[in-house]
């Protein structure tokens, strides 16, 4: 498949947006990753093989520039992508209720994808505020992989739901001769 | 594109710059190798692991990034560590866990601990290893001379060069947003209400731009052939060449043979 140069440089900016987002998260201060925003943008206005293809190479270049264990997660990064597309595609990121129930099916899919990775390769902890809540479900006797599956759901749900919702505010806002330009977004949403 | 490594290489990058015998050796050679020991960790003993944890950070001590090895293994390793420790060490039940009155320890929570942390170890020290001493230019200028097309090549590297403006661009929407009374201090909801009005015009400043950097590189006819020619391509010795296919080969003959036994 070959991008035209339009969305090859979109899915360059994504990139770039998913990174720098998460320093905006530490200047909040709040729990949020909020690092697959520009993944869901490209995968509404280009389709899921672009949205995938940008959500893996933001893990790669994401482990090259400063942290290597971001490699790890890189098929959480690539369903987000095809998700979040084939939704769009089936016209689910048309308003702002469908746009919340895809970031909760992309929410729990993307955590049933990371789950296997946090517990076989890193023995259930991710070094991140989650790990609190894996601990307090372990220390009240719930197995391993269901305490990481329910820390990581409920944050990953929030999140994703967020993401979504984020991509749609600008993609919704964007004037439409910079949307008309998208076949992809215009077949989704005619 | 980016161009040769300068004085400022690795500002924000993790790359240090070198002339090691690691930094001569041609990146894919490294992607390679890294590829191997990265797939080899899975299949080793924790003893195995440990070796290469200690080999891959003895050639960056080599390689002269000690200090980013340390800095970067404290940094990930710590709060892994801590919460392997207390969800393995202390907190899972085990046949020989023993109480010990205020808290109860279980030896095999703390082998298995072990494994765990000399694993990610061992896999963190390794990709250090790759990303220390290969500036992503050169590993664009390795990926180029080996026919890799232009418009791969533009997806690793626009990133890597578009990341320093972007922070810079997000410094500013941050400050002028403070100007105006924009509260990154305040409770939680007022957090998460500053969250929008620093993303979305980031955004759409970053989408802007979009049709012009398409023009530019429309313009210069980036893709008008399937490949590039590089000038100064990186040097790529014939035993390194071996190397890899050797690498190439012993990789899914490794994984067959791990899912065999």
């Amino acid at each position: 498949m070959k991008f035209d140069t339009r969305t090859l440089v979109l899915m360059a900016i994504a990139i770039v947006i998913n990174i720098v987002v998460g320093q905006l998260a530490v200047w909040v201060k709040l729990p949020l990753y909020v690092d697959a925003v520009g993944t869901v943008l490209v995968a509404i206005l280009a389709g899921p093989i672009a949205g995938a293809v940008a959500g893996v190479l933001t893990n790669v270049i994401w482990g090259l520039v400063s942290d290597p264990v971001a490699m790890a997660f890189f098929p959480v990064s690539l369903v987000i992508g095809l998700l979040a597309g084939f939704l769009a595609k089936a016209g689910w990121f048309r308003t702002i209720g469908k746009t919340v129930v895809s970031g909760i099916v992309i929410g729990i899919i993307s955590t049933i994808v990371a789950v296997p990775i946090i517990v076989y390769m890193f023995g259930g902890v991710t070094g991140a505020g989650t790990d609190f809540a894996t601990a307090y479900m372990v220390a009240v006797g719930t197995e391993l992989i269901n305490s990481v599956a329910i820390a990581n759901l409920a944050t990953n749900l929030v999140d994703k739901i967020l993401t979504c919702v984020i991509a749609w505010i600008i993609v919704s806002r964007m004037p439409g001769r910079f949307t008309a330009s998208f076949p992809f977004y215009q077949k989704a949403n005619a | 594109m980016i161009g040769q490594p300068g004085p400022h290489a690795g500002k924000s990058l993790l790359y240090v710059p070198g002339d090691s015998f690691i930094h001569r050796l041609n990146p894919l050679t490294k992607l390679v190798g890294l590829l191997w020991l990265a797939a080899t960790t899975f299949m080793l003993p924790p003893e195995g692991m440990a070796a290469i944890f200690v080999a891959a950070l003895a050639f960056g001590v080599i390689a002269g990034a000690g200090r980013a090895f340390v800095r970067r293994l404290l940094f990930t390793l710590l709060p892994f560590a801590i919460a392997l420790f207390v969800i393995h060490g202390l907190l899972i039940e085990r046949a020989d866990t023993i109480d010990y009155g205020l808290f109860s320890l279980s030896a095999d929570g703390l082998g298995y601990m072990g494994r765990i942390l000399v694993r990610v170890a061992a896999l963190l020290t390794v990709s250090m290893l790759f990303v220390t001493t290969t500036h992503p230019a050169i590993l664009l200028k390795a990926l180029d001379s080996h026919g890799v097309p232009p418009g791969i090549a533009y997806l690793i590297s626009s990133p890597l060069l578009l990341l320093e403006p972007f922070s810079t661009r997000a410094r500013a929407i941050r400050d002028a947003q403070q100007a105006r009374g924009l509260d990154l201090n305040g409770s939680w909801r007022a957090r998460a209400k500053a969250f929008p009005a620093l993303l979305i015009p980031l955004v759409t400043l970053a989408l802007s731009d979009l049709d012009h950097r398409a023009s530019v590189l429309d313009g210069r006819a980036f893709r008008a052939r399937p490949f590039r020619v590089v000038l100064d391509a990186p040097e790529d010795r014939p035993y390194e060449r071996w190397l890899r296919r050797t690498l190439l080969v012993a990789l899914p003959l490794q994984i067959g043979l791990a899912a065999w036994l």
